[in-house]
Protein backbone atom coordinates (compact mmCIF):
# COMPACT_ATOMS: atom_id res chain seq x y z
CA UNK A 1 0.00 0.00 0.00
CA UNK A 2 1.18 3.98 -0.64
CA UNK A 3 1.22 4.59 2.71
CA UNK A 4 2.99 2.23 4.56
CA UNK A 5 5.71 2.64 1.29
CA UNK A 6 5.60 6.40 2.63
CA UNK A 7 5.76 5.35 6.02
CA UNK A 8 8.00 2.63 6.49
CA UNK A 9 7.81 1.62 9.72
CA UNK A 10 7.78 -2.04 10.87
CA UNK A 11 5.07 -2.29 14.40
CA UNK A 12 6.95 -6.10 14.78
CA UNK A 13 10.41 -4.43 15.10
CA UNK A 14 9.14 -0.92 17.21
CA UNK A 15 7.41 -3.31 19.89
CA UNK A 16 10.73 -5.30 20.77
CA UNK A 17 12.77 -4.38 23.53
CA UNK A 18 15.96 -6.59 24.19
CA UNK A 19 16.98 -8.55 26.97
CA UNK A 20 20.04 -5.57 26.97
CA UNK A 21 17.28 -2.58 27.22
CA UNK A 22 15.37 -4.51 29.80
CA UNK A 23 18.88 -4.89 31.70
CA UNK A 24 19.38 -0.68 31.44
CA UNK A 25 15.75 -0.31 32.25
CA UNK A 26 16.37 -2.35 35.82
CA UNK A 27 19.58 -0.46 36.43
CA UNK A 28 17.93 2.54 36.05
CA UNK A 29 15.25 2.25 38.60
CA UNK A 30 17.74 0.74 40.55
CA UNK A 31 20.14 3.45 40.58
CA UNK A 32 16.61 5.86 41.23
CA UNK A 33 16.31 3.66 44.56
CA UNK A 34 19.83 4.83 45.48
CA UNK A 35 19.46 8.42 44.64
CA UNK A 36 16.57 8.32 46.78
CA UNK A 37 18.47 6.90 50.02
CA UNK A 38 21.05 9.68 49.14
CA UNK A 39 18.54 11.99 49.23
CA UNK A 40 17.24 11.06 52.29
CA UNK A 41 20.79 11.19 53.93
CA UNK A 42 21.35 14.20 52.76
CA UNK A 43 18.20 15.49 54.01
CA UNK A 44 18.14 17.74 56.91
CA UNK A 45 14.83 18.13 57.75
CA UNK A 46 13.06 15.47 58.92
CA UNK A 47 10.26 13.96 57.13
CA UNK A 48 7.10 14.72 57.05
CA UNK A 49 5.40 12.57 60.50
CA UNK A 50 8.84 12.17 61.59
CA UNK A 51 9.79 13.23 64.66
CA UNK A 52 13.16 15.57 65.40
CA UNK A 53 16.06 14.15 66.58
CA UNK A 54 15.94 13.24 69.60
CA UNK A 55 18.14 15.33 71.81
CA UNK A 56 17.49 18.78 70.04
CA UNK A 57 16.10 21.76 72.40
CA UNK A 58 12.60 22.73 72.44
CA UNK A 59 10.57 25.26 73.58
CA UNK A 60 8.74 23.77 76.96
CA UNK A 61 5.27 24.17 76.65
CA UNK A 62 2.85 24.23 79.61
CA UNK A 63 0.15 21.66 79.92
CA UNK A 64 -1.61 23.34 83.16
CA UNK A 65 -2.09 21.00 86.58
CA UNK A 66 -1.05 17.63 86.65
CA UNK A 67 -4.10 17.29 88.79
CA UNK A 68 -6.18 18.35 86.94
CA UNK A 69 -6.74 14.90 84.82
CA UNK A 70 -8.12 12.51 86.21
CA UNK A 71 -7.66 8.76 84.69
CA UNK A 72 -9.52 7.87 81.69
CA UNK A 73 -9.46 12.49 80.80
CA UNK A 74 -7.40 13.34 78.04
CA UNK A 75 -6.55 17.07 77.01
CA UNK A 76 -5.67 18.46 73.60
CA UNK A 77 -2.78 20.95 72.80
CA UNK A 78 -0.73 22.04 69.95
CA UNK A 79 3.24 21.71 70.69
CA UNK A 80 5.44 23.13 68.11
CA UNK A 81 3.41 25.24 66.57
CA UNK A 82 -1.06 25.44 65.33
CA UNK A 83 -0.70 22.45 63.10
CA UNK A 84 1.33 20.43 65.70
CA UNK A 85 -1.77 18.64 67.45
CA UNK A 86 -1.01 16.59 70.82
CA UNK A 87 -2.80 14.81 72.86
CA UNK A 88 -2.48 14.66 76.54
CA UNK A 89 -4.03 11.36 78.81
CA UNK A 90 -3.71 10.16 81.83
CA UNK A 91 -4.19 5.95 81.57
CA UNK A 92 -6.65 3.99 83.82
CA UNK A 93 -3.31 3.05 85.79
CA UNK A 94 -2.83 7.20 86.81
CA UNK A 95 0.23 7.46 84.63
CA UNK A 96 0.38 10.49 82.19
CA UNK A 97 1.71 10.22 78.29
CA UNK A 98 1.20 12.68 75.73
CA UNK A 99 1.20 11.45 71.75
CA UNK A 100 1.19 13.58 68.66
CA UNK A 101 -2.64 12.96 67.21
CA UNK A 102 -1.46 12.08 63.97
CA UNK A 103 -2.00 8.73 63.05
CA UNK A 104 0.60 6.16 61.95
CA UNK A 105 -1.31 5.37 58.97
CA UNK A 106 -2.76 8.23 56.79
CA UNK A 107 -2.76 10.73 59.01
CA UNK A 108 -5.91 11.10 60.63
CA UNK A 109 -6.40 13.10 64.29
CA UNK A 110 -6.19 10.05 66.99
CA UNK A 111 -8.75 10.32 69.97
CA UNK A 112 -8.84 8.98 73.54
CA UNK A 113 -11.93 6.83 73.95
CA UNK A 114 -12.40 3.72 76.22
CA UNK A 115 -8.88 3.80 77.35
CA UNK A 116 -7.38 3.40 73.88
CA UNK A 117 -5.94 5.90 71.21
CA UNK A 118 -8.39 5.54 68.27
CA UNK A 119 -8.00 6.42 64.91
CA UNK A 120 -11.98 6.69 63.75
CA UNK A 121 -10.86 7.08 60.04
CA UNK A 122 -10.05 3.41 59.22
CA UNK A 123 -10.45 1.78 62.65
CA UNK A 124 -6.60 2.15 64.12
CA UNK A 125 -6.22 1.62 67.45
CA UNK A 126 -3.26 2.13 69.84
CA UNK A 127 -2.40 0.92 73.02
CA UNK A 128 -1.93 4.41 75.67
CA UNK A 129 1.33 2.85 77.49
CA UNK A 130 3.70 3.64 74.85
CA UNK A 131 1.77 4.07 71.57
CA UNK A 132 2.08 0.80 69.91
CA UNK A 133 -0.11 -0.40 67.48
CA UNK A 134 -2.76 -3.00 68.28
CA UNK A 135 -5.42 -3.24 66.01
CA UNK A 136 -6.64 -1.48 62.42
CA UNK A 137 -4.10 -0.72 59.89
CA UNK A 138 -1.40 1.66 61.05
CA UNK A 139 2.08 -0.56 61.75
CA UNK A 140 3.96 1.99 63.45
CA UNK A 141 3.47 3.38 66.79
CA UNK A 142 2.34 7.28 67.33
CA UNK A 143 5.38 9.64 68.25
CA UNK A 144 5.60 10.36 72.14
CA UNK A 145 6.34 13.98 73.65
CA UNK A 146 8.58 13.99 76.91
CA UNK A 147 6.51 15.33 79.40
CA UNK A 148 8.13 17.01 82.79
CA UNK A 149 6.10 17.60 86.22
CA UNK A 150 7.72 20.79 88.05
CA UNK A 151 7.67 21.30 91.47
CA UNK A 152 4.64 23.59 91.63
CA UNK A 153 2.36 20.42 89.85
CA UNK A 154 2.46 21.69 86.64
CA UNK A 155 2.54 19.66 83.82
CA UNK A 156 5.19 20.83 81.24
CA UNK A 157 5.88 19.15 77.60
CA UNK A 158 9.63 19.27 76.73
CA UNK A 159 10.44 17.38 74.08
CA UNK A 160 10.29 14.34 71.64
CA UNK A 161 10.27 10.85 73.33
CA UNK A 162 12.70 8.39 70.97
CA UNK A 163 10.38 6.00 68.67
CA UNK A 164 9.85 2.57 70.77
CA UNK A 165 11.37 -0.27 69.52
CA UNK A 166 10.02 -3.42 71.43
CA UNK A 167 6.67 -4.49 70.91
CA UNK A 168 5.06 -4.37 74.75
CA UNK A 169 4.09 -8.34 75.68
CA UNK A 170 0.59 -6.61 76.14
CA UNK A 171 -0.14 -4.88 73.06
CA UNK A 172 -1.77 -8.11 71.94
CA UNK A 173 -4.13 -8.79 74.54
CA UNK A 174 -5.04 -4.83 74.43
CA UNK A 175 -7.08 -5.78 71.10
CA UNK A 176 -10.43 -3.80 71.81
CA UNK A 177 -12.01 -6.18 69.04
CA UNK A 178 -11.25 -9.39 70.78
CA UNK A 179 -12.86 -8.03 73.57
CA UNK A 180 -15.70 -7.19 72.00
CA UNK A 181 -15.97 -11.06 70.65
CA UNK A 182 -16.00 -12.10 74.15
CA UNK A 183 -18.83 -9.81 75.35
CA UNK A 184 -21.03 -10.99 72.19
CA UNK A 185 -20.05 -14.44 73.10
CA UNK B 1 29.69 -28.76 18.23
CA UNK B 2 28.12 -24.95 18.42
CA UNK B 3 25.09 -26.21 20.19
CA UNK B 4 26.52 -26.13 23.69
CA UNK B 5 28.35 -23.13 23.54
CA UNK B 6 25.02 -21.43 22.46
CA UNK B 7 23.35 -23.32 25.18
CA UNK B 8 25.66 -22.06 27.40
CA UNK B 9 25.58 -18.53 26.67
CA UNK B 10 21.79 -18.82 26.97
CA UNK B 11 21.94 -19.69 30.06
CA UNK B 12 24.64 -16.53 31.43
CA UNK B 13 22.12 -14.10 30.44
CA UNK B 14 19.26 -15.32 31.94
CA UNK B 15 21.48 -15.32 35.19
CA UNK B 16 22.78 -12.29 34.36
CA UNK B 17 18.69 -11.17 33.96
CA UNK B 18 17.96 -12.92 37.17
CA UNK B 19 21.08 -11.74 39.05
CA UNK B 20 19.48 -7.93 38.10
CA UNK B 21 15.92 -8.66 38.66
CA UNK B 22 16.81 -9.61 42.49
CA UNK B 23 18.61 -6.76 42.81
CA UNK B 24 15.84 -4.39 41.95
CA UNK B 25 13.30 -6.69 44.36
CA UNK B 26 16.41 -6.24 47.47
CA UNK B 27 16.25 -2.74 46.45
CA UNK B 28 12.46 -2.25 46.51
CA UNK B 29 12.25 -3.66 50.04
CA UNK B 30 15.69 -2.25 51.88
CA UNK B 31 14.13 1.25 49.82
CA UNK B 32 10.68 0.44 51.73
CA UNK B 33 12.48 -0.74 55.18
CA UNK B 34 14.88 2.26 55.40
CA UNK B 35 11.94 5.35 54.80
CA UNK B 36 10.07 2.86 57.62
CA UNK B 37 12.93 3.62 59.80
CA UNK B 38 13.68 7.25 58.68
CA UNK B 39 9.52 8.09 59.72
CA UNK B 40 10.36 6.33 62.82
CA UNK B 41 13.03 8.81 63.63
CA UNK B 42 16.13 6.14 62.99
CA UNK B 43 18.56 8.32 60.68
CA UNK B 44 20.93 5.88 61.86
CA UNK B 45 20.44 3.41 58.77
CA UNK B 46 20.81 5.73 55.93
CA UNK B 47 25.03 5.84 55.24
CA UNK B 48 24.92 2.25 55.35
CA UNK B 49 21.61 1.47 53.19
CA UNK B 50 22.91 3.82 51.16
CA UNK B 51 26.20 2.27 50.66
CA UNK B 52 24.37 -1.28 49.78
CA UNK B 53 22.12 0.19 47.72
CA UNK B 54 25.40 2.13 45.63
CA UNK B 55 26.98 -1.13 45.16
CA UNK B 56 23.89 -3.08 44.37
CA UNK B 57 23.11 -0.52 41.68
CA UNK B 58 27.06 -0.92 40.68
CA UNK B 59 26.16 -4.53 40.24
CA UNK B 60 22.75 -4.31 37.93
CA UNK B 61 24.56 -1.04 35.96
CA UNK B 62 27.39 -3.37 35.01
CA UNK B 63 25.10 -6.63 34.24
CA UNK B 64 23.38 -4.00 31.88
CA UNK B 65 26.15 -2.28 30.55
CA UNK B 66 29.28 -4.89 30.65
CA UNK B 67 28.39 -8.31 30.73
CA UNK B 68 28.18 -9.84 26.87
CA UNK B 69 26.05 -12.00 25.42
CA UNK B 70 23.36 -11.03 27.58
CA UNK B 71 21.20 -10.93 24.49
CA UNK B 72 21.58 -13.92 23.68
CA UNK B 73 18.58 -15.96 25.13
CA UNK B 74 16.52 -18.21 23.60
CA UNK B 75 15.25 -17.43 19.70
CA UNK B 76 11.66 -16.58 18.55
Amino acid sequence: MAWKRAFPVDLADEGRFSRREFARFLALVSAGFTAGLGYLWLRKKPLAGAPEPVGQKEAPIALGLAADLRPGQSRLFTFRDAQDRCILLRTPMGELRAYRQTCTHLGCAVRFRNDQLECPCHEGFFEVERGFPVQGPPTRPLSGIALELRPDGTLWAVGDLPKPTALPTRAGAACPRDTRMEVEA
Amino acid sequence: MSRPVQSRRGQLADAALVVALLILGIQVYLFETVLQSVLDGQRAVLPGAFAASLVLTAIALFLAFKVPRIDAGPKH
